[in-house]
């Protein structure tokens, strides 16, 4: 996993209120915006860059010595473009039994920092996502923080890569049927 | 409600509250799986002196430690003292474990090395009568490393029977044998664990419509009506697999669960017999199950058919009893060790998007199993008298008939439209509990 640092640590970090972090902050809320209403697709095609690397890294729990527990090499995710391509029109069969009745999922995206590194944006951010299903009364909920690369391409910008750190170990949810 | 079982299980019928029912939960954690061999680690896992992973065994939490002798030991995660947890991480590599309450400290094969002033305190108590205790048994076959709590249990060898014969034909093809992609993926399901182990015992014809989103995305080169084609196999007792493949020869493969030409060209039968090569080399697909809770699954896989076509996919698994209606996945990737890193790297990544948590196969699983352990819970399944039906294959049930030109162990029914494979799971389960 690439080093991460903080934006606060660093003379590029973008403050808040300017152009730069607007943007970034925009970018963020029409993404979440666009995945809980459904709208993978448009995700897909619109925002993400078509090289895009993003992963959902496997986390244990270790001795505080031992790091904070994700493990190199290690997944729930690890997705390309295609394959980003592939689930989203599997999400769209007649057959995908997760899909229909529909869950209700909102994202609450928060603490959003973001640092220029000539080229690229690193940001990142917290994430909560909400989901139920039929009659659930209690939510699955998946808490964690996104680090993510953002890039302009032909003037907007768009997700090249994208590493997922969940604030768990065990999932408390029977599948990760949507995207983080 | 055992003896409900017992009475309609020859008629194929199984008593939907055995996939909710707490009672039987309870007895479960004694009859089954304080007493069968269950799975809990791979060797590739703890390779060196000092590595440990922290496994389950029923509920309870089990110290997986490769030891300095260079055995491995498997230790009941409890404090002699006062039963606290001394080994507080998944994983790791250690000398010794320390109790945090008061200190009791214990070496990699669990004897009590010490405490805190030991001489005013415990001086003249038994060290070697206050060690970490041991699970009863442990065994290792292909460096899948088993354990028993039971002192009386048979042999690993014994207790897989024929089972081993096909568990050679996933991880026994090479003097290499297979390695440990990454940890476990572990999340949790509101399920009976039974749900998940009887699927693997050789549900197919759940491919046709809970996982028919996956041809929409070319996940699997084979069709549904070619991949019903092949055997279910009752391997012992217990013990149950499934193989997809061509029944007349005609090469409909892929070869050997669409693993490398490069890798399946060291696959000799230096390791394994003729018939066994023979075997593996026609599957397209093994799916099996290892009573209780250990699954098996061999097949080709591709999470992206635009980019990459379909390529082996090596996994295990156990279903890790929380509750009657709970449970927690342990998932396992694994690649033979003389594969390339770049097919390991392919065939994992076929994995995620296929056959994890996050793949196109597993994602669609959890729901007919949650809805199954809230019929297992429910009043209306006792009141209204609901017996779930295990019958297809069953004489005057199917077309599915004996294959007795099979050339393997146990009994193989064909084609695999059948469920004589889930009612010997139930056959034995209902045996163990009883017992």
């Amino acid at each position: 996993m690439e080093a991460v640092t903080s934006p606060f640590r660093s003379d590029a970090h973008l403050r808040p209120g300017s152009p730069l972090h607007n943007e970034v902050v925009e970018w963020m809320h029409l993404e979440a915006e666009l995945l809980d209403d459904g709208h993978e697709r448009e995700w897909l095609q619109t925002l993400v860059s078509r090289d895009v690397v993003y992963q959902v890294l496997l986390r244990q729990t270790r001795r505080r010595a031992d790091g904070p527990g994700f493990v190199e090499g290690g997944f729930h995710l690890d997705e390309r473009y295609g394959s980003l391509s592939s689930r989203i029109t599997r999400n769209g069969s007649a057959w995908a039994w997760t899909e229909d009745p529909p869950p209700r999922t909102r994202r609450f995206v928060a603490n959003i920092r973001a640092w220029d590194r000539g080229g690229d944006l690193a940001v990142r951010s917290n994430l909560l996502v909400y989901r139920t299903r039929g009659d659930q009364t209690q939510p699955h909920l998946l808490s964690g923080e996104r680090h993510d690369g953002l890039r302009r391409e032909h003037g907007s910008l768009r997700l090249h890569r994208r590493i997922v750190l969940l604030d768990l170990s065990v999932l408390g949810v029977p599948n990760l049927a949507y995207l983080l | 409600m055992l003896d409900e079982l017992e009475r309609l299980l020859p008629a194929g019928r199984v008593p939907a509250a055995v996939f909710g029912d707490e009672d039987l939960y309870r007895r479960e954690l004694r009859a089954v799986f304080a007493r069968c061999w269950v799975f809990v680690a791979h060797e590739s896992e703890i390779p060196v002196p000092g590595s440990f992973v922290r496994r389950k065994i029923g509920e309870d939490g089990f110290i997986v430690v490769r030891n300095d002798s260079g055995g491995i030991s498997v230790l009941f995660d409890a404090c002699r003292h006062r039963g606290v947890q001394v080994c507080r991480a998944d994983a790791g590599r250690t000398k010794h474990f320390r109790c945090p309450y008061h200190g009791w400290i214990y070496d990699t094969r669990g004897r009590l090395l010490g405490a805190p002033e030991w001489t005013t305190a415990l001086e003249g108590m038994c060290r070697e009568d206050n060690g970490l205790l041991p699970a009863a048994q442990i065994a290792t076959r292909h460096g899948l490393v088993f354990a028993t709590l039971d002192a009386a249990a048979p042999s690993l060898d014994a207790y897989l029977g024929d089972m081993s014969w096909y568990l050679d034909l996933v991880f026994g093809l090479n003097e290499h044998g297979v390695e440990v992609l990454a940890p476990p993926q572990r999340f949790v399901i509101d399920a009976n664990w039974k749900s998940a182990a009887e699927n693997f015992c050789g549900d197919d014809y759940h491919l046709g419509t809970l996982h028919r989103s996956v041809w929409d995305v070319g996940a699997f080169p084979v069709s549904f009506q070619d991949d019903m084609t092949g055997y279910h196999i009752q391997a012992a007792p217990g013990h149950s697999l499934s193989l997809s493949m061509a029944v007349d020869g005609a090469g409909a493969g892929p070869e050997f669960y669409g693993l490398p030409g490069a890798v399946t060209a060291t696959f000799g039968p230096e390791r394994v017999t003729p018939t066994q090569l023979a075997i593996a080399r026609r599957s397209r697909v093994f799916v099996g199950n290892v009573f209780p809770n250990f699954s098996v699954l061999a097949q080709p896989a591709t999470e992206d058919a635009g980019s990459h076509p379909a390529t082996g996919v090596l996994a295990f698994r156990t279903w890790q009893p929380l509750g009657p209606a709970r449970m927690e996945v342990w998932s396992w990737f694994c690649a033979y060790r003389n594969m390339t890193e770049d097919e390991k790297r392919r065939s994992y990544r076929a994995a995620l998007g296929t056959v994890s948590v996050g793949g196109c196969f597993d994602m669609d699983d959890a729901e007919p199993w949650i809805a199954t352990s809230h019929t297992g819970r429910s009043v209306a399944a006792g009141v209204l008298g609901l017996e779930l039906n295990y019958q297809m294959g069953m004489p005057g049930t199917g077309r599915a008939r004996r294959a007795d030109d099979w050339p393997g162990p146990g009994i193989a029914v064909t084609p695999r439209y059948e469920e004589g494979v889930q009612r010997n799971f139930f056959a034995f389960y209902s045996q163990m509990m009883r017992s």
